[in-house]
């Protein structure tokens, strides 16, 4: 530990690990306000036919303080998806970032909690990337990197495509030339 | 060369069947009738014994120099083609039966990529000769060492680990089970005599009851170290051909053989009651090994010293004293313990049912020792090769992993992480669990800890040292 600290400073201050450089497309907004929208907008959907046939039915194995209150579960289902769809967005663009240095893959993920994750190239066994459908009307892309274990697997989405595809070959490309057999 | 399987296979097979066959025969004598369910059965264990005789008739396998194929032809034909170099463990193990005849099981493990062949039943010469021709790759076969074997004393540590209590059950159970499918399938069981039965057990005075349990209360920690014993007779890890053996068992001896070269490190497990009588498991973390719970055990249950010892033989010395968290991972582990009853018992108020809350109550305020213990258990520690981290309380394990097997480091900090000044570091593995985790390190040594063991990876980017006063904000970090 003293040797680190005094690598990178000869003072005894503590390491902080920086930000990595790179931010995301803007465009990775709407990809998780769509996703998000999709996913209320479902729940939202089954809240209410919920509330629907449990006002109808009478159910008796409801406790008597809930049956009277069944139908607010819209509201609160569609209070947190409003929130979800508006907010962690954004929060999110704001977290995310990705940076890869001369051998390691270093990424920031997450909104409420938040992960750093270090790969180094050497490591690698497979760089996927991958469009689903809303990124491909949006022009994303998503960069899978897979070592032997699944903790230290890394997934930076809301690339854009040229970037992703150009990132993941120089990855895969270096991840090949520089593979130890360690895994 | 294609070579068969051991004449005597199809004995091994067929022994089953054949008791079967006895037991079928003589309650079939006993009932009286020969139904015709018994004829049926006669029928099918015959033909199970043709099926036995064919399939060892088409099942050959060929020892290539770079591979071993596994060649059967009964219905359509299939090859199996391990490669050599692919192949991580050879395990030998017996069964009652194959011991008899001198018989043993070459389990052939390959990993993800190669996939696993079995070898039922060859003679225990061939068993040996495949298993040296298959690990030692170029030099040739240097002698075993010992590195450390079961002590007699060893065998009364049964009782403190939980499952081996619990065998008495299981036994019990599964004997109940096949006495109950017997009697059903050759009819002598009716809803009338169960319910008879059942009356029986209910009108039993409780005095016998009482007995009945206070036997079952005596009955299980002999029955565990009978269990234990069964399974870890002479429990023996050597070393041999670039590889650590471990050998185990009284009626079917069993040999795991795990490559030095796939081992990325060890894990010592204990519940509280093992701590206090100063006992503990070792594992070994090995990547690709399918069961690696009980194929990479080392050491069943042992004394610490002991099982450090060998810990120590096998990656080297287990990195100590481990440094213990900040005061703030305290509240956040007595926090979560306690949080699942509290919120149990919050929702039982608003239901209306008083007692599930006093329940939860109680559980909530047990919850507090076992959050604190759960804080006392919690460690890191690293020395110039291998990283150690500790946690759990019930289940309390030790990781010890070499520096070179990480291949990936993870920090995560919740919202409630953040607020307090912590982290996680998860060291990411590619053996055992895939990752191990050191719960809420104080921030800066989660960085630290990875910027010690891997100094060029987390270099580019460490925040450049701040020109002006960085102890002032560290003054403010610590109230």
């Amino acid at each position: 530990m003293r040797r680190g600290r005094q690598k990178d400073g000869g003072g005894p201050h503590p390491p902080r690990l920086r930000p990595p450089a790179h931010r995301l497309s803007r465009r990775a907004i709407a990809h998780w306000a769509i996703e998000y929208l999709l996913l209320w907008g479902l729940a939202f959907g089954l809240a209410l036919g919920v509330a629907a046939w449990a006002g109808d039915a009478h159910w008796d194995a409801l406790p008597g303080w809930l049956s009277g209150r069944v139908g607010w579960l819209p509201y609160i289902i569609g209070a947190a998806g409003l929130l979800m769809v508006t907010v962690a967005p954004v929060w999110r663009y704001r977290v995310h970032r990705w940076e890869v240095s001369a051998d390691v893959v270093y990424t920031r993920t997450g909104w409420f909690s938040r992960e750093w994750l270090l790969v180094p190239v050497g490591r690698i066994q497979t760089v996927d990337a991958k469009q689903g459908w809303i990124e491909r009307m949006l022009g994303l892309a998503t960069i899978e990197v897979n070592t032997a274990s699944h903790t230290g697997s890394s997934e930076v989405s809301g690339l854009p495509v040229g970037v992703a595809t150009r990132l993941a070959e120089d990855l895969a490309h270096r991840a090949h030339d520089l593979r130890d057999d360690a895994t | 060369m294609n070579v068969r399987l051991h004449p005597l296979t199809f004995v091994v097979g067929a022994v089953r069947e054949l008791i079967a066959l006895l037991a079928a025969g003589a309650t079939g004598l006993l009932v009286g009738g020969m139904s015709t369910a018994f004829y049926f059965t006669i029928v099918g264990l015959t033909l199970g014994l043709f099926f036995h005789v064919a399939s060892w008739l088409t099942f050959t396998y060929v020892l290539h120099d770079d591979r071993i194929e596994l060649r059967r032809a009964l219905i359509g034909r299939s090859v199996k083609s391990i490669p050599r170099d692919r192949i991580r463990g050879v395990d030998i193990s017996a069964s009652l039966p194959h011991r008899l005849l001198g018989l043993a099981i070459v389990h052939i493990d390959a990993g993800a990529d190669g996939g696993e062949g079995e070898l039922n039943a060859v003679s225990r010469h061939e068993a040996e000769r495949l298993r040296r021709a298959l690990l030692a790759r170029d030099a040739g076969t240097p002698p075993r060492r010992v590195l450390a074997r079961m002590r007699p004393r060893w065998y009364v540590y049964a009782p403190l680990s939980g499952a081996y209590l619990l065998t008495p059950f299981a036994v019990a159970g599964s004997l109940l089970g096949t006495v109950y499918n017997l009697g059903d399938d050759l009819g002598l069981i009716t809803r009338e005599r169960v319910a008879n039965l059942g009356h029986d057990v209910v009108g039993l005075p409780s005095a016998l009851v009482l007995a009945l349990v206070l036997l079952v209360l005596i009955a299980m920690p002999v029955m565990s170290v009978i269990a234990f014993t069964l399974f870890n007779w002479d429990f023996t890890v050597h070393e041999r051909d670039g590889s650590v053996v471990a050998e185990r068992g009284l009626v079917t001896r069993r040999s795991v053989s795990l490559e030095r070269r796939r081992l990325r490190g060890v894990e010592l497990t204990d519940n509280p009651f093992e701590r206090m009588a100063g006992v503990t498991r070792l594992g070994a973390l090995i990547t690709g090994l399918g069961d690696a719970a009980h194929r990479g055990r080392l050491l069943p249950a042992a004394p610490r010293t002991v099982a450090e010892s060998l810990a120590t033989r096998i990656v080297g010395a287990v990195p100590g004293p481990l440094v213990a968290h900040p005061p703030a991972a305290r509240s956040r582990r007595v926090a979560r313990a306690a949080a699942p009853p509290v919120g149990i018992a919050v929702l039982a108020v608003l239901a209306g049912q008083p007692w599930v809350a006093y329940v939860c109550a109680v559980l909530a305020v047990l919850a507090v020792p076992l959050g604190l213990d759960r804080y006392r258990q919690l460690g890191h520690g690293t020395d110039s090769g291998r990283l150690s981290v500790r946690s759990g309380s019930l289940r309390r394990r030790q990781v010890v992993i070499e520096h070179g097997a990480i291949v990936g480091w993870r920090i995560r900090r919740t919202l409630f992480q953040r607020r307090l000044g912590l982290a996680t570091l998860f060291a990411a593995v590619g053996a055992g669990e895939g990752g191990y985790s050191s719960a809420d390190m104080a921030e800066e040594d989660a960085v630290a800890l990875a910027a010690a063991i891997t100094p060029a990876w987390l270099a580019p980017f460490l925040e450049a040292p701040p020109a002006d006063a960085p102890p002032s904000r560290d003054g403010a970090r610590r109230t």
